[in-house]
């Protein structure tokens, strides 16, 4: 036990200033305590940042460079979005595809759809050939689906935070067909097996796990 | 699994609603519950004791998941893990960290602490979770215990009031009018790194203390107010009236357990406030004059119309149709912005009196302290929790400053009634 003869106050502590006064503390009995709380440590950790200040420094500064290049040679012919559509779908797949902690289903959603509207911007920037449309589409949503149903039957336990994601991306499946009736898509079996598949997943909730989407929208949507 | 029938997901109470808008890295909206024992506590039956609490406490086995318009609480399925006590204070609750749950379990040497982020519970509610943790806990190691009707033990089941939105059920759409306020004297300082948190706990004797306040008349929480509000007075205002920055009033928020004043047994937030509210711009104010403001606030503020009428007001908003139907992207910006505006601006500091914590005769001889700790960030720079527990009568002080001028006038100004005082502190200036 230590005493702080200003503040009138005693402490048990292996410090040797007063935490109100910062004075010497005078040692009533002499003992090594253990200290109630753990020592104090500065955090500022600026090294583990640093890598990604120069990463982010880097894109943005090409960004820069490929947007007045572009601006000299023409604006008429924008080929500098691929390069930076790029960069930005490289920073997105790090931050949510790696770095984030969602679970494994939204993570899978969202980068199923940013690919989609990347290709097709590659697609149409490019010859137009309709190739992102027409395969690249489908058959992302296509794996997508299957991949979702498949950690749903390996991982049982979470199958509630997945199967929102997967009736979504369902739902999303059933575009391509509504793509075709407007001759968007002109290539049907990529489209057709997609759609084919998103209707099996969708009857599979609708019949066997009709609580769990229930739940899902009101949890949703209560307001 | 769990039977189909079983809640398995909450719509967040009306206090509830605003933290997850309005917390960050500063401000946390955490507070933390210590329980100290006699014996040294074992990691292994520590977790099983929580595994085993966590089950009969679904309602904080949860994570917050976002809606369309409201976040809720959706139950987890992940595995608890407790944590040493590292030297964060009160550290902020990611909800993608700690697999999704929104307190911590700590322990360190005796120690056995929970961190609670406000929108899950109160401290009413953490304590009774604290308790039956504990108990459970002390069971595991061996101890014959009995809960006497005091602990809602692992063999119960739960009960539907225990998470209740008590707030709507009180509320009265005719008793809701908004008292526009004004903001209150912050206390500035320089601040500690961000993250840290500075910690000051004093030990007063419970009796010593009860006489002292009924010697002046008063309730203990009314006298120490009383005693903050003179405190900030010399050690901040005094002799420097005239300063752009003294002409707010000092405003000290207290917050009233309701479940003493309205007839609920929820462990979901249920507290109102009182506020003192004083302007300091005289050069003699006295310790007296003091004392009689704040007693005829605090009289004022504890009617039950009063607490109504704070109630209904924050429910009247969050029933808002307009409110309602902004989705919860939106409704972030609304609440922060709102926050901003009503809500912690118009605090000097936050001054919490949890009261006594009542434990069975058989469990008393394990337990050796109870200690509690609200987070202070950018606008309460520092904060009070006190818990009584048998002859101890804990004040802990958090501070997000370096300075501890008004700690240290504080417990003076106690020692000088003749009170003895212990400190215990996590000496956050060794980093320094």
């Amino acid at each position: 036990m230590k005493y702080c003869d200003k503040c009138e106050i005693k402490i048990q502590t292996n410090h040797n200033y007063c935490p109100l006064c910062h004075q010497t503390l005078t040692v009533l009995t002499e003992e090594e305590v253990i200290e109630k709380y753990p020592k104090t440590k500065s955090q500022l950790r600026e090294g583990s940042k640093l890598f990604r200040k120069v990463l982010l420094f880097i894109s943005l500064t090409s960004i820069l460079v490929l947007l007045t290049i572009n601006y000299f040679t023409g604006f008429n012919q924008p080929w500098s979005f691929i390069p930076i559509g790029s960069i930005v779908f490289f920073w997105l797949l790090m931050v949510v595809g790696f770095l984030s902690k969602t679970n494994i289903a939204s993570k899978l959603f969202f980068l199923t759809i940013l690919s989609i509207f990347f290709i097709y911007m590659i697609d149409e920037l490019s010859q137009s050939e309709g190739w992102a449309l027409n395969y690249v589409a489908p058959l992302l949503l296509f794996s997508c689906n299957l991949t979702i149903s498949f950690i749903i039957l390996i991982k049982r336990i979470n199958y509630r935070d997945y199967i929102s994601y997967l009736f979504l991306i369902a739902i999303f499946s059933i575009a391509p067909l509504i793509l075709i009736l407007f001759d968007v898509i002109t290539v049907l079996w990529p489209a057709i097996t997609s759609f084919g598949l998103a209707i099996f997943i969708l009857l599979f909730i609708i019949f066997f796990f009709p609580k769990s989407i229930k739940d899902e929208i009101n949890k949703r949507f209560h307001a | 699994m769990k039977s189909k029938t079983s809640k398995d997901w909450y719509k967040l109470d009306n206090s509830a609603k605003i933290f997850p808008s309005v917390s960050n890295d500063v401000e946390t909206n955490t507070f933390r519950v210590t329980m100290t024992l006699k014996e040294e506590v074992q990691p292994e039956i520590l977790q099983k004791a929580v595994d085993n609490t966590l089950e009969r406490y679904p309602l904080f086995k949860v994570k917050l998941k976002k809606g369309l318009f409201w976040a809720y609480f959706d139950t987890n399925s992940k595995p608890f893990i407790i944590q040493p006590m590292s030297h964060i204070v009160c550290g902020p609750v990611h909800p993608y960290e700690n697999n999704g749950y929104m307190f911590k379990v700590l322990y360190r040497n005796c120690d056995i602490a929970i961190e609670m982020f406000h929108s899950l519970a109160d401290g009413g509610g953490v304590i009774e979770f604290l308790k039956a943790l504990v108990y459970e806990y002390l069971v595991l190691t061996g101890k014959q215990l009995t809960p006497d009707n005091l602990i809602a033990t692992t063999d119960q089941m739960m009960r539907s009031e225990e998470y209740e939105d008590a707030n709507a059920k009180y509320y009265n759409r005719k008793n809701r009018k908004h008292v526009p306020e004004e903001q209150a004297y912050r206390i500035k300082g320089t601040p500690l790194e961000p993250g840290l948190t500075g910690l000051i706990s004093g030990i007063i004797e419970t009796d010593a203390i009860l006489k002292l306040s009924r010697s002046h008349g008063m309730t203990v929480t009314e006298y120490l107010v009383s005693v903050m509000m003179y405190t900030i007075y010399i050690t901040q205002i005094q002799y420097r009236e005239q300063l752009k920055s003294n002409q707010k009033p000092v405003k000290i928020f207290v917050p009233v357990n309701l479940r003493k004043h309205f007839p609920s047994q929820t462990l979901r937030n249920f507290t109102n406030f009182i506020k003192t509210n004083m302007l300091m711009t005289k050069s003699d104010i006295t310790f007296e004059e003091i004392q009689e403001v704040v007693k005829k606030q605090f009289s004022e503020g504890i009617t039950k119309e009063e607490l109504i009428r704070k109630m209904s007001e924050n429910v009247a908003f969050e029933k808002n149709w307009l409110l309602r139907m902004t989705p919860y992207v939106l409704k972030q910006f609304v609440l922060k912005i709102g926050y901003s505006l009503l809500g912690i601006k118009l605090n000097t500091m936050s001054f919490t009196n949890i009261g006594r914590v009542i434990l069975p005769a058989s469990m008393k001889p394990y337990i050796k302290d109870v200690t509690a700790a609200v987070y202070s960030g950018k606008y309460n720079t520092i904060n009070c929790a006190i818990i009584t527990y048998e002859d101890k009568f804990k004040m802990t002080f958090t501070r997000s400053i370096i300075e501890t001028r008004i700690e240290r006038e504080f417990f003076r100004f106690l020692r000088n009634q003749g009170l003895d005082i212990e400190i215990e502190s996590n000496y956050v200036e060794d980093y320094l």
